[in-house]
């Protein structure tokens, strides 16, 4: 037999076999790295409690909260209407389906905004727009809507609006009662003392 | 990088002229493998020439391994390569006429250009013959468009369809193919005394 059949029958077979060694690991497409980082030094990505509590108050469809902390904390505490995606999980296939939806803006929160950015940096790779990191993450939340601070006195009348604002979501989300701004101050009546001695005339 | 047109490597006006020097290599192919011969080709039937099964196998092994590697390296991504839709029982059925057709006539529709073009007055019967076919075929299309399109399968691959791992499978068909060489090798041998030996 011809030597150079016997090597081309050994050279496909070991090609053949060396497929078996090949194990492509599952490749996501990514944006380019010059867009990610452009991305990632935006401030844009961030909307504040404010804005997701009024969004919630408002019903917004358009909202979809994703809490990226594991499920533990998840059953203990988490904002109303939000899904659970670990930062564990975010690369499986099933969570996928939360994002990239049109139209829906993806909300990440964690108990900080670390873990919530690193969420968004993972989705944004993955090519995902629309997706966006509560700032300040549940800890921020806590002090702003639910336990708000009267601002001072000498604070910005814009300030006094928020406040206002926190105080109608704090009752929204937690129920607390009303209290009523107006401090009740007494009112005296100063009355003129009667003078029987007529005043003026001509 | 590839498949190179859907990544947009190359303009998708291009597919028509890269299919013309496919062909052109392709044809150049089957006349210098000796498929523009009907006896080369019949003789798979008969058993005294196995260039076909050889040339083809060839190319499935080789394409098939080379796909796999070209993936793994990274220059061609096998899940955006276009793969024909299966229809089971219509597939079936054509590749048995098809299969008939190559005995009796001795070409299949590619073989036939190329044993034109050397000059084969039998191809040009068949050539004649397969546009008869397609006519016949065009102008019955009603009587049976619903076997037409019926055993829809989808885009599936053995992968899928028999849950082998694409490089299993790889193996598999390599094997087959080589030992199908050097059986078919043996068999020549015996059979035909007039054979060549050819050498590289």
């Amino acid at each position: 037999m011809n030597k150079n059949y016997i090597f081309l029958t050994i050279l496909m077979l070991a090609l053949a076999v060396g497929t078996l060694f090949l194990h492509k690991e599952k490749e996501y497409e990514q944006i380019k790295p010059e867009e990610l980082l452009w991305d990632i030094i935006q401030p844009t990505r961030y909307v504040t409690t404010d804005q997701v509590a009024k969004m919630i108050i408002a019903k917004d469809p358009t909202l979809e909260l994703v809490d990226v902390r594991d499920s533990k904390q998840f059953e203990k505490f988490s904002l109303p209407n939000a899904v659970n995606v670990p930062l564990s999980d975010i690369l499986k296939p099933e969570s996928q389906d939360y994002f990239g939806l049109p139209g829906v803006k993806v909300v990440f929160f964690s108990n900080d905004d670390i873990t919530a950015d690193q969420a968004w940096v993972i989705t944004k790779r993955m090519g995902y727009n629309d997706t966006y990191v509560m700032k300040g993450g549940l800890n921020c939340w806590i002090e702003t809507i639910i336990q708000p601070k009267e601002p001072e006195e000498t604070a910005p009348y814009t300030e006094f609006e928020k406040y206002q604002f926190r105080k109608g979501a704090q009752m929204y989300f937690t129920g607390a009662k009303v209290e009523s701004s107006a401090k009740k101050t007494e009112v005296k009546v100063r009355r003129r003392k009667k003078t029987s001695v007529a005043a003026g005339g001509c | 990088m590839g498949p190179l047109i859907p990544n947009g490597v190359i303009a998708s006006g291009w597919d028509f002229v890269i299919a013309i020097l496919i062909g052109l290599v392709f044809g150049f192919i089957l006349e210098a493998s000796g498929f523009s011969s009907s006896r080369n080709i019949a003789g798979v039937f008969y058993g005294y020439n196995f260039v076909v099964l050889r040339v083809f196998f060839t190319a499935v092994i080789v394409a098939n391994v080379g796909f796999l590697y070209l993936d793994y390296f990274g220059w061609l991504d096998l899940s955006k390569v276009y793969v024909l839709p299966t229809y089971f029982g219509p597939m079936l059925l054509g590749s048995i006429i098809m299969g008939l057709g190559f005995i009796i006539g001795g070409f299949c529709p590619g073989t036939t250009f190329t044993a034109i073009a050397i000059g084969k007055k039998d191809a040009l019967f068949f050539f004649i013959g397969i546009f008869i076919g397609i006519f016949l075929f065009g102008e019955g299309f009603p009587l049976y468009d619903k076997f037409y399109a019926s055993g829809y399968m989808g885009n599936a691959t053995i992968e899928d369809v028999l849950g082998i791992s694409a490089q299993w499978f790889t193996v598999i068909m390599t094997v087959v193919a080589l030992a199908s060489f050097w059986v078919t090798a043996e068999i020549e041998k015996k059979v035909r005394k007039n054979r060549k030996e050819y050498k590289f």
